[in-house]
Order: C-alpha cells, then structure tokens, then sequence
C-alpha cells in the first residue's frame, strides 16, 4: 500500500522552492529597478552638470594688459633698430619679403612690414603692407604697398601681461572657424582619428590604441576620444580609477547627445592643458600659440602646428622649452603622420623638418616681465573696477607703456651697476626709475627694481625715502614767483649761520663740500646746489610757504614745515616725485600720472577712458626762471657730468639729489619729451658710497644717452625777457656799450630786468669790496 | 589791364586798411616765430620742414581732406609774406577757410599742420558731427601725442571737451595753448573766447569778461 502522507510531503518542499526562487526574482528584479532609477538619478545629474558647464559662460577670461601702439609717422622720432626691437617684441618674423601678416623684411634703412590689424578703442587699424624708411634717428618715409604715401599707421600693440584670477586661469578663446583646418585635422589625425563617427566614445579607437600599443615604433595612441579628453580636463581631477573611466564613459556620451562636433572640437581647442607658465597654466591652443612662439595662432605654420599638436600628448613630457629633444622627435613624428594622411606635400614635410624648433625663449605671456609697471596698472584699475570685473571678464586694457624706453632703462642701470662694480658695497645698493612724457603725463617705464624681472618690492612706487636736494626747486620757484623781489641774478649769502627750532636746539647747515661761497647769485644756489644760500632764502620765504609750493607742485604729504625740510629731509617716493617734477617739466601744468588710456570690454565695447588733464598751478614765466636754473644745473653745476655722454646741443634740466650721509642718491631730469627719476640707495637704509651725481646721474645719463630726448624748447613765455647782462655783478647791458666783452644772456620776468649800467666804462673795475669768490669763480668756469 | 589790377590791388588793401573785420581777410599763418632780437625760432616738435614737403598724403585712402573750422588747409599755393608789428610772419594762402559758427571765430589761421596731426583732427571732426565725442576725445588726444606743444590741437581738444561739458578741464586746456601759441593772434582770440565760453559756465563771470576783453585785444 502507498503512504499518501509522502506526496503531500514532496508537494510543499516544491512550492516553497518555488515560492522562494519567485522570492529571489522578485527581490532580484526590484534591486534592478532600485540600480536602474539609481542609474537614471546619475545620468539626469551628470546631464545637467554637462549642460550648465558646457553652455553659457564657461571660461573666466582675464584681463590683458597692453603696452601702447606704436604709431608710425613721417618725421616721427624712432631709430630703425628700436622700430626692429619693437616688431621682434610683437613675434613679427624677419623673412625674404613680408609676404603675409606678421612678417617683416629688412633692406638697409628700408623696412617693408605686413602689419597685424587690431581692434583699438578708438576704431578698427587694418593690417596692410607698408614700407618704412628711416634716416639718422627718424623716419624718413612711410608708404603702402603700391608706394603710395600715407600720413599714420599703427602697429597692434604689445600684450605686456595680464590680471589673472587667483586659480591661475587664462585663455586667449578661439573660434573655430579662426583656427587653422591643418591644425583640427592634424589633431584629429594624432588625437582621435574618427573623431567625426563616433558617439562619444570609440570601441574602434579603444581596439586599434590596443593594436598599435602593442607594435613597437609606431605612434603611439591613447583610447580616449577627444570627447573625452575634453571631459576630463573640464570637470574631472586626474584620478585614473576604474569609476572614473565610467563616469567619463558616461558624461561623453550625454555631451555627444546634447553638442554638435563643431561645438565639442571648439571646446576641446580652447581647453585642452598645453603648458605650465609658472603659476599659471596654459590651455587652449590660441593661448600656447602666444606661450610658446609668441605668435597669433593663425600665423603657424605647419612645423609649428605639428609641435602644439605632439604637445597634446603630456605638456610636461614633451616641454620644447625643458625638453628640446623629445619636443622635436615627437614633433617630427606628427609631421610623418601628416604626410601619411595626406595633410602635407613630400616637400613640405622636408622643409618642416628642417626649422629647427623656434620656440621663445620665455613666455612673454607671465606678468612677471615688467612687474613695476603691471604693479601701477594694477593699482589704478583697482580705483575703477572690481577685481571680478578685472579677473573674469576679459576686458583689454591699453596703458602708456613704451617697451623699447623700458629696455633702455632696464640696460642703463645694469650699465650704471657695472660701471660702479668696483665700489664697496655696491651689492647691498638698489634701484628705480620713473619714466614720462611731461608733455601728456603718461608713465612710459617704470623700474622698481635695479633686477627688473624680480617681481618684488616695487621702489618706484613704494620706496619713500629722503629726497636730499631735490626739494631745492621748490624753493627757487617760490622766490621767483616774486619778481619784485628776487630775480635769477639777485645776490644771495652763501654764508654759515644757526637757527634754533621750536624745541630750542641749534640748526646749523653746511655746504657738501663744508665752503663758504659768499656772494652768488640767486640761480647758482639751485644749480651748484649750496645749501646755506638756500637754507637762508627758505627761512626768508618762510618754510610754510615753500611747503604751500610743494604742495602746488603735486606733493600730497603732509610734512612738518621744519627748516631741515628746506635741504630735504622729508621723504617721498620715487613717483611722488616725478609727479612733482612733471609739474615743473610741463610748464607749471600738473598732470596725474596716467599709466592707462582705455579700457575695451571682452567684445569690443568702449567701457572707460583716462584723458589728459591739466591744471594750471603756477605762473609759466616763473617756471620758465626756475627750468632756467636747473638748466644751467647742467650745464654747470652738479649735473654736468650728464654731457659727458649726452650731446651738449641737447639742452637739458636736471637736479641731483643727496640725503644725509649718502643714504639716498637721487636724479630728477628731463628734457622736452623726456622725464626721468632715478633713485639708488639700499633696502636698510645703510650709508653708501654714492652722491646723486654719482649714482643716480650716472644712471640716467646712460638712459638718456639711449633715449635722445628732444632739447628743451628755446620758445619763451609772454611775459618772459631775456636780457644781455654782464657777468661780474648782473647788470644790464645797453646796445652801445663797448667796453665790456663777456656777456651773458638771461632771462627774466617782464619788469624785474636789470638796471643798465649807467655808463660803459662802469664795467671796467670790479669792485674788490663787492665781491667775493663766489662770483668770480662763477665767471671763471663758465669762461672754461 | 593793368590799370584794373592797380585798382584792384588798391582797394584790397583800402579794405584791409579799414580795420579789422573777422572772416574778411584770409589769412593764413604759416610762418615761424621772429624773436624779438631777430632769430627765426623753429617749433621744437615739428620734425625737418624738408621731409614734409611730399605729396598730400591721406589717412584712409577714401577721405578727402576735411576742411573745417576754424582754418584749416592742406596746401597753401602761393605765400606772400607781410611783415606784422607783432614780428610774427603771416602769409596769405588762396583757399578760403569755412569758419564754425560755434564758440570760436578765427580769423587768421595757424601754421599748416603735420599730415598725421591733420588726418586724426579730420576724424576728430567727423566724430564730433557724429555726436561720437568720447571718439573725437580720443582722436585729438592721439594727435596730442603726436604733436603735443601744438596749440590747434589744444585748441580742438579743449573745444571737445567743453562740448562733453567738462569746462574745467576745457578752460586749464585752452589756458595752456595759449602759452604755446604766442605769435599766432588769430589763434589766440579763438583760444580766449573758448575759456571765456568755460569760465562763463563755471559761473565765473568776472574771469569771462577777462578773457572776451583778451580776445579782443588780440586782434
């Protein structure tokens, strides 16, 4: 008999099996819904971080910095060397014949140019082949390509550095349309070659990297397609994980699905790493196109492509600048394989292959290569614009900056350095130097530094120190401003005396070089720079009121009006100065020291602009005596030793400056178009060697030896005079008279001339009881 | 023949003899300065007069030459020289000059301009008219630089910024090319008359009146 128990007993151990598969599919198929709607949540995130990276605004763009144009003109003041500087500066190449933009040919003094055109604020300059000649230290003639005379032209100006965010970022944004076909397809060839068929990611390429990495001596490439290198380089760090590799997988394919090839390859162009500029990092082609030759991408040619393209690969591997070697065999490497895909001719892979690597020899891109200058650019902007608006926005900003006077300021105090090597000490010594045009005010060079490159304390601007002598216009001016009392030629006492100041303490000067000079007149006080005579015309001015004059001439310190202030001891910056020398330079206008002209938005639109301005401050025929003065300063007084190297025809107008103990040596100098301020002295304020007319001077007449400023202009003020006067004793001399034969013209204010000699025969004997040495030794040297 | 051009030449200068009248005569100072004691003084900042003796030359090559106020002209033909009291060297040029109706009459025009100073007050001009003035600023600030002791372009200068109504800076401008302009009476006035128009809408009236009496004077 069968037991029925038993088939009941199979029965339920089936069904719970089965009821515990059914389980297990059930748990099983709601983990996959869980993952999928996971997996949905993912790609819908990831979506919208693909979209709102990729579209609107994706690059902070800094602001760039540039130095001013250069205008050609016939007549203008340019050597044809400096107007060459110039153009190597701008990344022109020196060809046989300046066939296309960006090149120059050289013929003698003719000069034929393919000039770049640029966006300037002021409206569009067309790039155009001109012709320029030039003869002594002008330019001679200017004409078009078919020799056709033109009457102004503008080179694009010289980008000198930039503003950059504190991440360090910069592009220089290309379109696609504006970069060259040789390079998108080179890159492609290299990079991704079915970049145009695939979705985002390539099983194809994935397969033939593996084919050829494999195969040794062929060109070696990666898996990625450009999608997703682009992926990787806009939102992911530079961990190599296997979720990683997905997640990249993943967002590519969604950029696939949402931007067109157009669009990714633009991205990638202006995105791709391409280089490290010291702090900062270098992507994007258009940007290492500046970076490595100083050119504007679309004037590469293919030997240069194909370097930016192998670069791709590992910028810090295949560095031209570190790595010259591997640079160029990897460089020649991606010409074969342009030849192999038909990008090349067989001849212009020979001729590539032939240019040696070329890459400048520093990026001119970093700010650290006129940092004083970008330093006061930097302050100026930060008065109008927030330093978002500054480091994001892209702006262009066209400064005054003149790179070739900048040169000849940076050689001329290494110059001056060297000459003085000897001296002890002179490694502890710095630097600075201001440079303008006292005509419009606008800062030209700045040097804050006797090592320019070195990005650090900016003396020019920041190194308050005594300024010694060169306060001494000041109060010269202050007098000459009374022409019913004091006149180039009235008598001083160049004479010891004492003071007691407010605390009851005893002031008494002396003379450098501890003499006492008696009887001068007033001018030689300023130009031989006494200070007795001078110390007592201040305290007979009154110091207040020479302070007013300071002030009127551009100081804004606050000084405390003792009389050691009248021989200097009050301290300011070498830009302070200038500014106060500028005053004086322009005819007694004050102009602001403009280092910017305009500022253009990202895309072209005019946003500010920084005109010239003046202010009458003192009365032209007083600053007129007071240039008079430090003109023959030069001539012969504490600045002559300036024409030992400057043509004597150039006249000139300079005081030297000396602090207590030589702590600060000082020359302030200018001629027509030309001002310059130079400062030497050490960081901690120690004694050096140096007076103003040995440290200082000598620096700037090594400048203005390169610089040729133009002479000091000979047209006189309305209410300015000059007479012919006798030397001994200052008197006027009529037409007829005979008897004296040294005669001296100077100048005065209308009505403060002097008095005639009452008869010819007057100026015969010099009264012995009048005069002292002062005079006489005036009458001597100026005789020599 | 000869009897008319006797007649004629009698009555141009009866008619110049009668006093002066602005916009009569135009003439048109293209001389250099004689300094009191004889020399000739050549303008530091304009270059050798022999490199621009060229042909007229033209910043774009579709614009002509712009002639407008207060005098401007390209190429003086014929130059006869009349020796003036104030020792300054005029001459008479055959163009007539279009005067502006504006702030500034002049009546005897400056020395002829540099091709290049002469092209940027051309765009300059047609800036202005385009109501463009930060442009035309622009514009005669560049030929400032170009040639910047040169007291027409001081003189345009100011007058663009009186129009951008910056009267302050208009009057200190003017001010200064008045310094630069000795020798050039005609010039003068018209630089007067502007600070006297700024010093009018600062509200300084008293200093206005000064400088209309100076205008005056000048001629």
């Amino acid at each position: 008999m069968k037991k029925p128990q038993r088939k009941t007993n199979r029965r339920p151990s089936k069904k719970k099996k089965a009821v515990a598969s059914r389980k297990w599919w059930s748990l099983l198929l709601k983990l996959a819904v869980v993952g999928l709607l996971a997996l949905l949540a993912v790609l819908v995130y990831m979506d919208a971080v693909v979209q709102e990276k990729f579209s609107g605004k994706r690059w902070t763009i800094p602001a760039r910095v540039y130095a001013r144009p250069l205008e050609l003109y016939v007549g203008q003041k340019l050597r044809r060397d400096d107007f060459l500087a110039e153009l190597e500066a701008l990344g022109y190449q020196r060809e046989r014949a300046a066939s296309r933009a960006g090149t120059l040919s050289v013929n003698g003094q003719m000069i034929e140019v393919f000039t770049r055109g640029f966006q300037f604020y002021e409206g569009d300059e067309p790039a155009q082949r001109l012709r320029v000649g030039f003869a002594g230290n002008s330019v001679a003639s200017l004409a078009d390509a078919s020799g056709k005379g033109l009457a102004l032209v503008r080179l694009d100006p010289l980008l000198i550095g930039g503003i950059y965010p504190s991440h360090n970022e910069d592009r220089i944004l290309v379109r696609l349309e504006q970069v060259p076909k040789l390079l998108t397809d080179t890159l492609i060839a290299v990079e991704d070659r079915d970049f145009y068929n695939h979705y985002g990611v390539s099983l194809k390429s994935i397969a033939r990297a593996l084919w050829v990495n494999t195969s040794s001596g062929r060109l070696q490439q990666g898996g990625s397609t450009l999608t997703q290198q682009l992926v990787k380089n806009f939102f992911l760090t530079n961990e190599r994980s296997l979720s990683r590799k997905v997640n990249e997988a993943l967002m590519s394919l969604l950029l696939e699905l949402h931007y067109d090839k157009g669009e990714i390859l633009e991205a990638y162009l202006n995105e791709v790493f391409l280089g490290q500029d010291g702090q900062r990092a270098v992507h994007g082609f258009g940007l290492a196109s500046q970076y490595y030759f100083g050119q504007p991408l679309h004037e590469l040619q293919p030997h240069q492509i194909a370097l930016l393209v192998g670069i791709v690969k590992g910028p810090s591997y295949y560095s031209p600048r570190r790595q010259p070697e591997r640079a160029l065999a990897r460089r020649n490497l991606v010409l074969d394989l342009m030849l192999d895909q038909g990008l090349l001719t067989n001849e212009q892979l020979v001729a590539a292959k032939a240019q040696p690597l070329a890459v400048n020899k520093q990026g001119s891109l970093t700010n650290t290569t006129y940092p004083a200058f970008m330093d006061l650019v930097r302050r100026q902007l930060r008065e109008d614009y927030h330093d978002e608006d500054l480091t994001e926005e892209g702006l262009r900003i066209f400064t005054s900056f003149d790179v070739v006077l900048q040169r000849k300021a940076e050689d001329a105090v290494a110059q001056a350095f060297k000459q003085l090597g000897a001296r002890k000490g002179i490694d502890e010594v710095e630097a600075a130097m201001v440079v303008t045009d006292p005509q419009t005010g606008e800062v030209q060079a700045l040097l804050g530094s006797k090592t320019p490159r070195f990005a650090g304390f900016n003396r020019a601007l920041d190194a308050v120190r005594p300024i010694g002598s060169l306060v001494k216009p000041a109060i010269y001016l202050t007098a000459l401003q009374q022409p019913d009392r004091y006149t180039l030629t009235s008598y001083l006492q160049d004479e010891a005396f004492s003071v007691k100041d407010k605390k009851g303490e005893l002031w008494s000067p002396q003379n450098y070089d501890r003499t006492e000079h008696g009887t001068i007149f007033l001018y030689q006080g300023l130009a031989s720079s006494y200070n007795l005579s001078t110390a007592r015309l201040g305290l007979e001015l009154g110091v207040p009121k020479v302070m007013q004059t300071l002030h009127q001439l551009g100081m804004e310190r606050d000084w405390p009006a003792y009389p050691s202030m009248l021989l200097g001891a009050g301290s300011l910056s070498p830009f302070e100065v200038t500014r106060m020398y500028q005053t004086l330079a322009n005819g007694g206008y004050n102009s602001p020291l403009r280092a910017i002209r305009n500022v253009l938005s990202a895309d072209g639109q005019p946003l500010g602009r920084y005109p010239l301005r003046v202010e009458q401050r003192f009365d032209e025929g007083a600053i007129y005596l007071t240039q008079e003065a430090l003109r023959r300063a030069m001539t012969e007084g504490t600045g002559r030793s300036a024409y030992n190297r400057i043509g004597r025809n150039i006249r000139l107008a300079g005081k030297t400056g000396t602090s207590n103990d030589m702590r600060d040596s000082w020359f302030a100098g200018y001629g027509q178009d030309l001002l310059a301020v130079a400062w030497m002295g050490r960081d901690d304020n120690g004694q050096t060697s140096l007076t103003g007319a040995t440290g200082s001077l000598l620096a700037w007449s090594i400048f203005m030896e390169k610089a040729e400023p133009r002479s000091l202009a000979t047209q006189l003020p309305e209410n300015i005079v000059n007479v012919q006067i006798e030397p001994s004793e200052g008197w006027a001399i009529p037409e007829q008279c005979q008897a004296v034969d040294t005669v001296v013209t100077m100048p005065y204010i209308v009505g403060s001339e002097p008095l005639p000699l009452e008869s010819c025969l007057e100026a015969a004997p010099i009264q012995e009881t009048q005069k002292t040495g002062g005079v006489k030794n005036w009458l001597k040297r100026w005789l020599n | 023949m000869k009897k008319i051009l006797v007649l004629v030449a009698i009555a141009g200068l009866a008619s110049g003899c009668g006093g002066t009248m602005r916009n009569s005569i135009p003439v048109v100072d293209s001389g250099t300065t004689v300094r009191p004691d004889g020399a000739v003084v050549q303008p530091q900042s304009q270059p050798s007069h022999g490199v621009r003796q060229g042909p007229v030359v033209v910043y774009k090559t579709d614009e002509k030459p712009y002639i407008s106020e207060p005098e401007v002209m390209t190429m003086p033909t014929e130059a006869i020289m009349v020796e003036h009291e104030e020792k300054t060297v005029v001459s008479r040029a055959e163009q007539q000059m279009i005067t502006d109706s504006g702030v500034a009459q002049v009546a005897s025009p400056s020395p002829r301009l540099d091709a290049p100073v002469q092209a940027l007050l051309n765009t300059a001009q047609q800036q202005k008219n385009r109501g463009d003035l930060e442009g035309a600023a622009a514009s005669v600030e560049r030929a400032q630089r170009i040639a910047p002791r040169e007291p027409q372009v001081l003189y345009r200068l100011a007058e663009v910024r009186l129009a951008q109504g910056d009267a302050k800076d208009a009057e200190q401008i003017a001010q200064r090319a008045v310094g630069l302009s000795s020798g050039q009476p005609g010039l003068q006035a018209g630089l007067w008359d502007l600070i006297a128009e700024a010093r009018e809408r600062l509200g300084d009236d008293a200093g206005a009146a000064v400088a209309r009496s100076k205008a005056r004077v000048n001629l």
